[in-house]
């Protein structure tokens, strides 16, 4: 396979150390214990290494390995791990420490995380047997966190040194994207390259396949190519954390909180944003409240023009703390008021359905049958986030909803993509910047268009328009 | 029949045909006879013939073929100063093409909105290049221009047009294109445009796709209630009846979807603000928080966020109002 055809996050694995992104804390140990061996075995003959999938574990292996010259031999999942298996595999290697020319090995257990108790029976047995006896470094490595397979893998924890790789930060992840675009001659909008990494969650190596699913063959990525990758579904405690963010009573149950929170705490501020209105129901509270965000706001601002991310914290205060604090006489009734005001604006009478707050969301449920009013509620209370529980003969409209930015950008890609055609055009033809075009001749444009489409296509042309942004302007 | 927009149709070509101004043309045109001109610096509001003008000169200086000696630049549409500095270069870098003048000319639009960084980066580039190259600098105002700029260019002042130049404008436009124009319809656009006369002549030229018969005030207004945001206000005075989950719709949908920029979005507001029939205390405090949210965008904080603030903030007008 030629180096273009392999998949890029092949191809662009690290190859030593130093390309290694990130978990730098996490590398420094591991090659102070490879480098403990050269007095002889340590204490512990084996490095544990575990964490999250796609951060760099079983390739930073691979590049110390390089680095230090060793010869890497690799047992993963696809290997029986009986005992009787892996001793003909590595009897040798464990008890000679070079190999035919001279080199020194390294051992390398993969994907420990998938021994099963069945199949791989005595396997870990024979590993801690290994272990004691080694005379090459042994590094074991399970992705995931201890709680998933502490109870199968904790004989192997005790007896290593234990390191933990950590998610790769979103901005690393970011800057990596954006150099790979760039080494591929990929043209990518800065949307784009932050809406992939915010999907992976830290996960570099998903971030490098979802970028070469979008972009191989391509020179160009636009927002339009990826809106649908931005996943609604990720939301697990996010709503227990919300709800304890605006009823917190005190800065510190505020910070405990954001703490807890599943997703990211840039992302964390857009849901605060998005739901705040509902739970700040008192105008002097949402003042207060929307206040403290545009704070946070400026503090993340600062941070991002001075590079220095410790300032980050002082928007994370304000988003939580501060928001909570500004809480007064809000009953929370924020999205109960909006859906009764809605579904009265449909001109149902309110005996019709009855609607009350539950526990996971304000429930609307039919009192008779609706017949032909039902279309309309239903997609009026859609629209809103709700789902119909089928069981329960009732809607549940969630308490929380995710960031509308996504969902408006999604929307009008289309348009915003003529739009800036026309404008691009435009101010071409006009000796005006694009910002001027947009906003001083662009309307008059499109005016002309809803007036006399003769003259309107007829200016089109003069503009060089292209056809989809002309019917674009027919359409309106 | 191709049309075309009129701004473009009726742009003068020369300086001869440029009819305001008189001062600062005839200043241009002795340099046109001496076919030498220093760095130049145009500022003037909106629509009162800075780009034309300089237009005007190039082509009396260059002939029919102007366009091979100069090179257009907008600052706010060129990514960053190193952009812009390479194209100069590479523009500046080649012998101007037998055409009796010594030099080329680099204009460069919305100047001002070049940071101070950039614009120091650009005097060093003017310096380089001086003897094949001349700057043109345009824009709204010379505060935001560096003093080692403005000391190296000739200054020249663009004032608003009389209110008789744009009234002769528009219509001789409407007489060469047939538009039966009406007096009112006249007076109409003419207070509508403020004295910019881009925005005349588009208001002009729209109104006569819809009605080329007859312009009066009625068609004009129309066309002005098509073309201006009515949503600004819509969402100011949602705000102000403590609307703010539909205000923030509209914000949401002007940022996103209309790709409005925060400036404008912040003028058009602040306009708003001044129209609402509220007491001047109130006025006063919204002018306050309208212009510390100014400088926050300035210092990239998120118009959403900033703006979203300004809204909530309407509700407790509303209910001042309403006691």
């Amino acid at each position: 396979m030629s180096i273009e055809e392999q998949p890029w996050a092949e191809r662009f694995k690290p190859r030593t150390l130093a390309e290694v992104v990130d978990n730098k804390e996490a590398l420094r140990r591991f090659v102070a214990w490879v480098n403990s061996w050269k007095a002889g075995p340590p204490k512990n003959r084996s490095v544990f290494i575990y964490g999250p999938p796609g951060v760099g574990k079983t390739s930073g292996v691979g590049a110390l390995a390089k680095d230090f010259g060793f010869d890497l031999i690799e047992v993963n999942a696809s290997d029986y791990r009986t005992a009787k298996r892996l001793e003909t595999i590595l009897g040798k290697a464990v008890s000679q420490t070079q190999t035919l020319f001279g080199m020194k090995r390294m051992i390398l257990f993969d994907e420990l995380e998938g021994i099963s108790g069945q199949e791989d029976r005595g396997g870990i047995e024979a590993i801690l047997r290994l272990i004691k006896e080694t005379r090459s470094p042994i590094v074991l490595v399970a992705t995931g966190s201890p709680e998933e397979w502490e109870e199968l893998l904790s004989p192997l924890m005790k007896v290593s040194e234990v390191i933990e790789f950590k998610h790769i930060p979103f901005r690393d992840i970011v800057q990596k994207l954006e150099a790979l675009c760039q080494e591929l001659g990929v043209e990518a909008e800065k949307d784009v390259v932050e809406l992939i990494a915010e999907k992976a969650g830290g996960d570099l190596r998903s971030a490098t396949n979802d970028l070469e699913a979008l972009a191989r063959g391509r020179k160009t990525l636009t927002f339009g190519d990826v809106y649908w990758l931005s996943d609604r579904d990720r939301k697990g405690d996010l709503s227990e954390v919300l709800r304890r963010i605006f009823s917190a009573k005190s800065f510190r149950e505020a910070r405990e909180a954001l703490d807890a929170s599943p997703i990211r705490h840039e992302e964390l501020f857009e849901w605060i944003y998005e739901n705040l209105p509902y739970a700040f129901d008192d105008p002097h509270d949402l003042v207060e409240a929307m206040d403290a965000l545009s704070h946070a706001d400026i503090h993340k601002s600062r941070a991002e023009k001075t590079q220095e991310y410790r300032l980050m914290k002082y928007m994370f205060d304000a988003m939580v703390a501060e928001v909570a604090l500004s809480r007064r006489d809000s009953k929370g009734r924020g999205l109960i008021q909006e859906v009764q005001r809605a579904t009265l604006s449909l001109g149902l009478s309110p005996a019709s359905f009855l609607i009350q707050e539950g526990r996971e969301g304000v429930i609307v449920k039919p009192t008779r049958y609706m017949g032909n009013d039902w279309q309309p509620l239903n997609s009026l209370l859609r629209a809103r986030g709700g789902r119909w529980i089928r069981e329960e003969g009732c809607w549940n409209i969630p308490y929380f909803r995710p960031p509308g930015k996504i969902d408006h950008l999604r929307r009008s890609w289309w348009s915003r993509r003529m739009l800036e055609n026309l404008a691009l055009h435009v101010g071409a033809k006009c000796h005006i910047s694009r910002r001027v075009a947009r906003r001083e001749v662009v309307p008059y444009i499109r005016a002309i268009f809803q007036e006399n489409q003769k003259t309107g296509i007829s200016l089109a042309k003069w503009l060089d328009l292209k056809e989809d942004t002309i019917k674009w302007l027919r359409g309106r | 029949m191709s049309a075309e927009l009129w701004t473009e149709k009726y742009r003068s070509k020369s300086l001869d045909e440029v009819v305001n101004h008189k001062e600062i043309i005839s200043r241009l045109k002795k340099f046109v006879e001496d076919r030498n001109i220093p760095h130049l610096l145009f500022v003037g509001p909106a629509g009162v013939g800075k780009t034309t003008t300089v237009l005007a000169l190039a082509q009396d200086l260059y002939g029919p073929d102007y366009l091979n000696h100069i090179l257009e630049l907008n600052a706010s549409d060129e990514r960053g100063i190193n952009v812009i500095r390479e194209k100069v270069k590479f523009f500046a870098r080649t012998a101007p093409i037998r055409s009796g003048v010594s030099f080329k000319i680099l204009i460069m639009d919305e100047a001002d909105s070049l940071t101070s960084a950039a614009q120091h980066a650009l005097r060093r580039t003017m310096e380089r290049y001086t003897k094949t190259c001349r700057f043109c600098l345009i824009g709204n105002y010379s505060e935001s221009i560096i003093e080692p700029i403005q000391s190296r260019c000739a200054i020249f002042r663009f004032a608003h047009l009389n209110e008789k130049d744009t009234r002769a404008r528009i219509k001789h436009i409407a007489n060469c294109e047939q538009v039966s124009l009406h007096e009112t319809g006249l007076n109409a656009i003419l207070e509508a445009s403020g004295g910019d006369l881009r925005k005349a002549i588009n208001i002009l030229q729209t109104a006569a796709a819809s009605r080329r018969d007859y312009v009066d005030e009625e068609v004009v207004l129309s066309v002005l209630g098509r073309v201006s945001p009515k949503d600004v206000r819509e969402m100011v005075l949602l705000s102000m009846k403590g609307r703010f989950l539909e205000a923030r719709e509209i914000l949401r949908r002007l940022l996103l979807e209309e790709g409005l920029a925060g400036e404008d979005l912040l003028k058009q507001i602040y306009s708003e603000v001044l129209r609402l029939q509220i007491s001047d205390v109130w006025k006063v405090r919204l002018s306050e928080a309208l212009g510390e949210v100014d400088y926050r965008l300035t210092q990239g904080a998120s118009v959403e966020i900033q703006l979203g603030a300004l809204l909530a903030k309407l509700a407790l007008v509303g209910e001042e109002m309403g006691r």
